[in-house]
């Protein structure tokens, strides 16, 4: 039975539900960054909001801009290997590698065997060290914390088998026109020792390798098979593979998307062809598969890595160059499969000690320029978990 | 290419020879300009051609990988200018696109003149060239015509100049000279072979 009091309120309610039910959400303006954790670097998005929809978001770039297409205008071919491994520092020298390899090509000059085994190992252990960081900070931005001791842990060994090797952790500098630098002056201990590979590298690395797959399997399990991280990325952010094709989405977000291309198998930058790996792709395209593609793509790393030591050639770390580089006149575009997708250099040498012009295209930035098309009507908390899943660094954005 | 400066030299194919990539890719887009030095399959085309030449390539070529210019001047306010001698001045806009299969790719090049910096836009064509496009604007200044949303994607509001282009100086190095510089200059009490300057440091 109700009393007139209780009609009272019922009636109150009732016509505050009413309201809720006509009140218009208006449109909002929700900025996010450009100091934001999830954004790796300084990366802003002005994006427009509907109540928890997001209508349409504009990434604002830039704050990272440190002109180094400019800056190889002015510096020597030795001096630019400093610098554009630091374009993506998540994984330094990859980056290092098309450009030389493209210097290399216009001068007529290869390097030697032992030395491009280095260079492809290098390169391998720059990506499973970038996939871990993407397998720790990914899940860490959805909530997560955990995995993140788990990953840098054996990350940390990876790094310290490069340190051995170069001398540095991330920013090894470590290639040179016809070669790499032969690491007399690598790891404090190794300096007087050695010219070449620092004592006990190749166990090292066979152990460092054996732990990777273990924790592998441990990510596998914690990340992937958890099941808020599954709910938050199954099918969040599904990128078709005719869209990624068409901005120039490349690496693991291209194969994420049921697309099995990988320029390790098509292009002849480094000996791949002589390793034996698989291409990994997913069917999906969605933040998940993205997560799972990096995830294999470490394993398939450690496969080649181990298959390089079992083969690596002796001989010389260096072929023969002038002492003064200077390219001959001409252009070339050659690119690497880095751990964030395609990474290119077009080269063009007008003849002297310095580069006339050099077109850095890197991964990140066409990786990131379908993420307006991408977060078209997600839900808020969606946008970290795609914008995650990407993978990208600014660094690489903006260059 | 190895001549830039003769952008309609086109070499002539020997009929025994295998089909070049790049003759190929000119075939498709109906232009005999094109180049496979160094491994690198470029074409050219004429301004007017741009988008037209990048449609008949899409079906094959889907992969939109990235687009740039080149300020081709003979002065030059940063670096070294080409060797050899005078060159045609003009702007170079190029593209590159390649497929997701075979690995195989072209660079698709067009020549404005430095007066008229005015190219139509591939956004209607590739989706992905509309980044790439503005960043050639902040680089260079070339107007896309036709690009849905040209505003700076790099520099700041109401940014002076266009960086990347040679005649734009490198303003740290006005103020302070690269103390690399140094490095390059025959040491004082270090006699330079002939012909064969010292390059110090690394």
């Amino acid at each position: 039975m109700t009393t007139p009091a209780d009609r009272d309120l019922l009636a109150r309610h009732r016509s505050e539900a009413a309201v809720s039910v006509e009140l218009q959400t208006p449109e909002m303006t929700l900025n996010i960054g450009p100091q934001h954790p999830s954004t790796h670097g300084v990366l802003r998005l002005v994006a427009t909001v509907a109540g928890e929809r997001v209508v349409k978001v504009e990434p604002v770039m830039g704050y990272m801009h440190r002109g180094y297409e400019k800056l190889t205008e002015v510096r020597t071919y030795a001096q630019i290997t400093g610098l554009v491994n630091r374009i993506d520092w998540v994984s330094g020298f990859a980056n290092e590698v098309p450009f030389i390899v493209a210097a290399e090509r216009l001068m007529g000059v290869e390097a030697p065997e032992r030395a491009q085994y280095l260079r492809l190992i290098l390169t391998e252990m720059f990506r499973i060290s970038n996939h871990l960081i993407f397998l720790c900070s990914f899940p860490s931005e959805l909530g997560a914390p955990t995995p993140l001791m788990y990953a840098l842990r054996e990350r940390e060994r990876v790094l310290d088998l490069i340190e051995g090797v170069t001398g540095g952790r991330f920013h090894p500098n470590f290639n040179r026109i016809g070669g790499v630098r032969p690491a007399a002056g690598a790891g404090a201990k190794q300096r007087t020792v050695s010219q070449d590979l620092p004592k006990g590298f190749l166990q090292g690395t066979r152990r460092a390798m054996a732990a990777v797959r273990g924790v592998c399997d441990d990510l596998e399990n914690l990340v992937l098979g958890n099941e808020i991280v599954q709910q938050r990325t199954i099918g969040v952010g599904v990128l078709p593979a005719a869209r990624a094709i068409e901005y120039g989405v490349s690496g693991p977000n291209l194969r994420a998307s049921g697309v099995a291309f990988d320029l390790r198998k098509v292009e002849d930058y480094l000996p791949y062809h002589r390793f034996d790996f698989d291409v990994v792709s997913m069917p999906h395209g969605d933040a998940y598969d993205r997560c799972r593609v990096r995830l294999e793509e470490i394993r398939q790393a450690v496969r080649i890595i181990e298959q390089a030591l079992d083969s690596l050639p002796s001989g010389p770390l260096q072929a023969k160059v002038p002492r003064v580089v200077k390219v001959p006149r001409g252009e070339c575009y050659v690119r690497a499969e880095n751990p964030k997708g395609e990474m290119g250099y077009h080269l063009v040498s007008g003849g002297g000690r310095r580069p006339y012009r050099v077109k850095i295209r890197s991964a990140s930035f066409c990786n990131l320029s379908v993420l307006p098309w991408l977060l078209q009507g997600v839900l808020i908390p969606d946008i970290i978990a795609i914008l995650g899943s990407l993978d990208f660094v600014l660094g690489d954005v903006d260059r | 290419m190895s001549e830039p400066e003769t952008p309609d030299a086109a070499p002539a194919l020997p009929p025994e020879a295998p089909p070049s990539p790049a003759a190929r890719w000119a075939a498709l887009v109906g232009s005999e300009a094109w180049s496979d030095a160094f491994r690198t399959p470029k074409v050219r085309v004429p301004r007017e051609r741009w988008v037209e030449a990048h449609r008949a390539l899409k079906e094959h070529l889907p992969f939109f990988s990235w687009l740039s210019a080149i300020d081709w001047a003979n002065e030059v306010a940063v670096g070294d200018p080409v060797e050899g001698g005078p060159i045609e001045e003009r702007c170079e806009v190029i593209s590159r696109l390649s497929d997701v299969t075979a690995g195989e790719g072209v660079i698709l090049s067009t020549d404005l003149p430095p007066d008229d910096l005015r190219l139509d836009s591939l956004t209607g064509v590739y989706g992905g060239a509309d980044w790439h496009e503005r960043e050639a604007a902040d680089m260079f200044g070339i107007r896309f015509e036709g690009h849905p949303h040209l505003v700076n994607i790099y520099l700041p509001d109401g940014f002076q100049g266009h960086p990347l282009r040679k005649s734009y100086p490198l303003l740290s190095r006005e103020i302070k000279p690269w103390p690399g510089a140094v490095e390059v200059a025959p040491l004082p009490a270090v006699e330079a072979a002939p012909g064969e300057p010292r390059e110090g440091g690394a």
